[in-house]
Parts: structure tokens; sequence; C-alpha cells
């Protein structure tokens, strides 16, 4: 049995090798992916173009907006009149948000009754977001500044730690400058594995099929889950070459730490990718044509991106959609990946995670060679 | 030998049988852009409320309850668990059952009349979404508690605050333009529908040519006197068919399903949409030229997607990447066609404001089937 399954490797690796540009595709998709993502994604964004309409001009509300300024989130880009000038710059997108500070501000605020109009673009998901969180917290903290100025001028015997009695400190656990690498290469990693071994192995069986070299296969003494296991296994190798890049050049060339055990993340790598394997089987025994493979995984690659906790926390999602996600061994892996790899933490805190990916393994590996066997008949 | 309008349309009949004979494929390219639709209307959101955290009050008195209950109802974050001491939260956390800790030391009362209170808030850093909400919000939660002990404390001195109150003396109110309520499908859905058309335009333009190719039925066409031109004609024309057909039943859905508003005009829309549709047809026959598998077309078009997805402007701000991969963006057509979307549908603006993004798309449709159109024929020889 084993020779057999060696014979089948044998023949899957030289078609592998043999076809260069694919191969070259494969391999470089994860360096390609990493590289972009290091460079070209910002969560945080900054800097945004902020066009502005002081009608007041005094010192209170040039302090104002030099505060919006330097923090680093905003950059005047234009100086306008009034707020429909701000709003025309808006549509014509040279700005994302716009400021509106009344005449006689300074007195405003000495009165108390000072009010500042923000206008943001809501086109644009993530700059919106950016824009209205990073303004109501600076211009919370220049008007809570202001206010503990007042306080203080008119309550001369007050002490300087009675105007904050609360000290807050907040710590972020596992990544404290919050950087988007270390987000997101444990769930890069998950999610390539699963894309790769599913397009991978979901094209193999189909295009013998089509071919019509399978029948030649079947005639021979080599049982199906021999021919299954034979053909995953050059996609493995594959499949693991590329996590070890991500790894590597992420670990060497971008700095993000691997906090875990690094066997234990390979040993449930190789579990997960089993599980990849195995959908990809079943995807490859259900599509009658190379096209309708590639529209099936394209779906599971896509519904697995957006309801495994990838990206989008799943704890916001309704739970049906929860549920639907259990459907993916991606769902279990995201979590090992990141416990092991940012959060440095082992299996007695993963076991839950870890036989659930086990059972799928074993489970849809099986599935697909039962599969496969009824549909020959 | 001129374009015959007999030969394109016997070749787009053929097309279209085919096209429409293979029944599971054909499901499959109308259901995937249903799915994606529905899964982004559903699943995601971009800002995040109730974060699942864990108490640790080792106060137990009336300050620390009032911080607390200013933190829940703040609805950012959810009391699900209650907790002994720092560890005990740090350890939920690395299992995943809650995204943040707040840890209150005891005698929080007695410190905060002192004025030495302090506070604890612990985040899960590797989940970025609720990392970024629980952040601000946890920050400007416990700055407004602080101002109202301080204001609460400056009276009780009895000072004489004539009109100072604890409340801050400027009031910042932000008008998000064009989609007040910051609803999510409103941001995602326009973006979506130039994601869905230009992956299935460039996916199975590619794919449909390079099949001809593999299978030897591209020979047996091109010897008859059919030209490379009415070919590919012949073969797009459906393809953009049904295509369109996708598109208006999307914005159908979230016009009518979800609500998202349609701001601008519908007519602008169908015609730029066509143009779109068109370039990203010639972005897959350019595919089809570089590629000589199924495989490989696969593949690139998987390249193509992946870039679109990061690169075009969709979810990621194209003003935060350096200049490179904002130059990489360009070649895509989609990164034109989101912006004249979320220009029409979300801001209601008109070509007065979109004309250059428009004009682009015009030239890129025409050089890419050009190209292509030209590739075309020397792979022949």
């Amino acid at each position: 049995m084993l020779r057999r399954i060696l014979a089948i490797t044998q023949k899957e690796f030289i078609q592998t090798l043999r076809d260069r540009t694919t191969l070259a595709i494969m391999l470089s998709m994860p360096l390609l992916q990493l590289i972009l993502f290091a460079y070209a994604i910002h969560m945080d964004v900054r800097q945004i173009p902020l066009v502005v309409a002081d009608q007041s001009m005094d010192a209170a509300s040039r302090s104002y907006i030099t505060d919006m300024v330097r923090s680093d989130y905003f950059q005047i880009v234009e100086t306008v009149q009034g707020q429909a000038d701000v709003i025309a710059a808006i549509d014509a997108g040279t700005a994302r948000a716009g400021l509106v500070i009344p005449p006689d501000f300074a007195a405003q605020v000495d009165r108390g009754s000072a009010n500042v109009l923000l206008l943001v673009d809501g086109s644009d998901p993530f700059t919106t977001q950016s824009a209205y969180n990073a303004a109501n917290a600076i211009s919370q903290t220049h008007a809570v500044s202001l206010a503990l100025n007042d306080l203080s001028r008119s309550a001369p015997g007050i002490s300087e730690q009675d105007l904050s009695p609360l000290d807050t400190h907040i710590r972020i656990l596992y990544n404290p400058d919050l950087k988007d690498l270390w987000f997101l290469i444990p769930g890069m990693i998950a999610m390539l594995l699963q894309t790769q071994t599913i397009a991978l192995t979901s094209l193999a069986v189909v295009r013998e099929r089509e071919a019509g070299t399978i029948e030649q296969i079947l005639v021979s003494p080599i049982r199906p889950l021999e021919l299954m296991l034979g053909k995953t296994l050059p996609n493995l190798v594959i499949a693991l070459i590329n996590m070890l890049t991500i790894v590597v050049v992420g670990a060497l060339g971008f700095g993000v730490p691997f906090q875990g055990n690094f066997a234990l993340f390979l040993g449930l790598a190789l579990i997960y990718v089993f599980s990849g394997l195995g959908l990809g089987l079943l995807i490859s025994s259900v599509s009658q044509n190379p096209r309708q493979a590639q529209q099936l995984n394209m779906m599971i690659s896509l519904v697995g991106l957006i309801i495994s906790g990838f990206i989008f926390p799943r704890y916001t999602m309704p739970p049906v959609l929860q549920g639907v996600g259990y459907i993916f061994p991606l769902t279990f892996f995201i979590p090992i990946a990141r416990g092991i790899f940012t959060k440095g933490i082992g299996i007695d805190v993963l076991w839950g995670n870890v036989a659930a990916l086990a059972i799928f393994a074993v489970g849809i590996i099986f599935f697909a060679s039962r599969f496969f066997r009824q549909r020959l008949d | 030998m001129p374009m015959r309008i007999q030969r394109l349309t016997a070749l787009i009949r053929k097309e279209t049988t085919q096209l429409l004979r293979d029944r599971r494929t054909l499901m499959f390219i109308i259901a995937l852009p249903l799915i994606e639709l529905f899964l982004f209307a559903y699943a995601v959101s971009l800002t995040v409320y109730h974060l699942p955290t864990a108490i640790v009050d080792q106060s137990h008195d009336s300050q620390s309850r009032a911080f607390i209950q200013a933190l829940v109802s703040s609805t950012y974050f959810d009391e699900t668990m209650v907790a002994g001491s720092e560890a005990e939260a740090q350890q939920a956390i690395d299992a995943g059952q809650v995204k943040a800790g707040v840890v209150i030391p005891p005698d929080f009362a007695a410190d905060i009349e002192r004025g030495d209170a302090n506070v604890l808030i612990l985040l899960d850093g590797s989940d970025s979404f609720s990392v970024q909400s629980g952040y601000s919000a946890a920050s400007s939660i416990a700055q407004s508690f602080s101002l109202s002990l301080t204001a609460e404390k400056v009276e009780r001195m009895g000072t004489a605050l004539g009109n100072i109150s604890g409340t801050p003396p400027i009031v910042t109110s932000t008008r998000v333009l064009y989609n007040p309520d910051m609803k999510d499908l409103w941001f995602i859905l326009p973006a979506i529908v130039g994601m869905i058309i230009q992956t299935l335009a460039v996916a199975q333009a590619a794919l449909i040519v390079v099949k001809d190719r593999e299978i030897g039925t591209m020979e047996q066409i091109l010897v008859t006197p059919v030209r490379p031109i009415e070919l590919i004609l012949g073969k797009m024309i459906p393809l953009l068919g049904i295509i369109l057909v996708i598109t208006a039943i999307i914005l159908g859905l979230g016009v009518f399903w979800f609500g998202v508003a349609f701001q601008g005009s519908l007519w602008l829309y169908f015609w730029l949409s066509l143009l779109f549709i068109g370039s990203s047809l010639g972005l897959g026959l350019l595919v089809s030229t570089v590629a000589k598998t199924q495989r490989q077309a696969q593949q690139i078009s998987m390249v193509i997607m992946l870039f679109s997805m990061l690169l075009s402007g969709i979810v990621y701000p194209r003003n935060a990447m350096p200049l490179i991969p904002q130059a990489i963006g360009d070649l895509l057509p989609l990164t034109y066609f989101i912006r004249l979307s979320r220009g029409i549908m979300t801001k209601g603006v008109g070509l007065t404001f979109l004309w250059q993004d428009a004009l682009v798309l015009v030239g890129y449709a025409v050089v890419v089937l050009l190209v292509a159109a030209a590739s075309f024929k020397k792979r022949l020889d």
C-alpha cells in the first residue's frame, strides 16, 4: 500500500515540478501577500486630509486646530470660508474630513458654550472610523484640559492631584504597540494554508477526470484512499514551504515575534493542512470540471475569509453565521495560530480547538474518499 | 475583410448556448456574488460594540460600581465574567473567553478621595478590531469619569464656580456626511459591487479563452473566416450580459432588501458599470494571453483578486498607502470604479466631480481591448 502511495506521489511531484509557471506563482503568493500587508495596509489611518473653515481666527480656535494637527491624525490640505466650501471639498474628494469653527469662538469658550462642527466623509469605511474616533478623542481631551484650567483658576486651593483623581492605565497584551502586522500574520498563515491547500487539491482529481486519465488509474490496483493520499502529499509540501516562508520572513524580515512553541505550531499546522486537503478533495469529487472546482473553492475561501474571524471578530456575528463558521477548519485554526504565535500559549489552553480540528481532519478525508468511490459507480 | 454582424451573432449564439448549458457552473457564477453580499451584510461590523469583558472589582464600593457602570452603559463593554484577580482576567484573555479586562484595586473610593486612584484596563492585542474600539472607548470613558469627579470635588470644596461646571466648554458635534448612521453596508456595498464584477469578469474571460485553446477548439475556429476581433467580441458579449444581470441583482437586493441609499443617477451608473465590465473583461483577456493552462489562468486571476482586495480601496484606505502599492492599485480598473461607485451611490455626485475617473476607465477599456486583440493575432503564428 505504501509503495502504491509513493508511486502516485512521485507522479504528482513530477507533474507539479514540470509546470514551472504555476509553481512559481504558488510559491511567490505568500511572499507577495506578506509584503503587501506589511507595506500597504494600515488599519489605523493617519494624516487624514482635513479642510478647515476657521471663522474666528483667535487664540482659542488656533489652539484647537493645533491639537488636531499635532495628533498626526489630520493634515490640513485646504483652508476655506464656510461650511458650504467644506462640504464641496469633501464632495470632490480632496479632503476626507472638515472642521467648521464658528465666529467668536474664544468668547464662546469662555462662556462655556462653544460649538465646533466636524464633518466626516461617510463613504470610506476605515477613514471614517479613524477620523470619527480621533476627532472625538482629541476634542474631548482639548475640552477637558480647558475645563480643568477653569476649575483650577476658580478654586486656587485645589492641588494638581485633585484635578485628575483617576489614572487609567490601558495595557494592550501581546501587541503593545498595536502593530498591524502582528495582528495579521497569524491569521494570514491560516488563511493562506487554507486557500492553497483547497485550491491545489480541488483541481487534482477533476483534472484527471477531464483528461480521462482517472479511469486508467482506477483500473490499476490503486485504491481511492491511496490515490487521495498520494495526490495530497506534494501539495502538503508546497503548503508547508509557504507557511515557513511567512513565519521566517515575518520574524526575521519584519520583526514579528514568535512567542510560543514552534514545534507545537508546526504539528498543529500539519493537522490543519490535512483538513484543508480533505475539503479540497471533497470539492474535487463534487465538481464535474475545473471551472466548477474553481468556483467552489473561491466560494469557500471567501466565506472563510469573512466568517472565520480572520479580520472581523466572530462574537459580533449573528449566531447562525457563527455556526456556519464551524464548517471551516480555518475557524478552529485561527485561535490556535494567534494563540501560539502572538499570545505564546500552549496546548493546555488550546486543546478544545485542537481536538475539534483533529476530528475534522479525520472525518473529512474519510468522507471525501467515500464520496469519491460513490461517484465512480 | 470587414467585420460581419452575421458572423458575430453566430458566435454570440454559440457562446451563449455553451454558457447556459453548463448549469452547475452558471449556478455558481450567480450564487457566489449573492453569498458574498449576504455575508458582508450580516457578518461584517466595522465598529465593535459589546466586547466581552472580565471585571475584577477588588473594591466593591460605590465609586467602583459607578466606573463599571460607565463602561457598560457605553455599550462598548459587556460584563460577561467576574474574575478575582488580574492574573485570572489575563488567563481569560489568553483563553480567548474575553477580549478585555478591567481591574479595580481595593480601596478605590478612598483613593479617589485622596486623588490617586488607579484603574487597569487590559485589552487583547491579538485581535485588531476589538483592541482599537476598546482602546478609544475606554480612554474617553475614563476621561469623562475623571472630569466629573473633579467637578464634584471642586463643588464640594464650596468654591463659587460661577458659570463653570463640570461639563467641557467645547461641544464638538460630529456629522458623518452621506452615511449619517455609519451603517457598515453603506460603506461596503458600492465597493463590493465593483469587486464582484471585476473578479467574475477577469476569471471568466480568461478561462473561456484558455479553455478553447487547451482543448484545441481554438484552431478549428480560427481556420474559419472569423476574425480575432469578432471572436473576442463573440465570447465577451454573452459574459457581459450575465455580469450585467448579476450587477442588477446585487444592486436591487442592496437597495430594496438592505435599504442602502442610492443617491445619484441610476442611468449614469449603468453606463459606467458597462464601461467597467468592459475594462475588466479586457483585463481577463490579457490574462488569457499570458496563461497557457486553465490552472495558470486561475492562479493569475487569484493574484489579481488579492491585489484588488487590498489595494483598490475597498476596505483599506488608499491615501494611507506608500507610493508603490498605490501605483499598483492604479493598474486595476476597480480602483477607478470604486470612486465612481461611491461617488454616485453614496455621495450622489455626478460627472462634474467624477469625470476624471470616468475618462481613465474609457481609456483603460480601449487600450486593454486593443492590446488583447493584437496579442491574440500574434499568438497564432
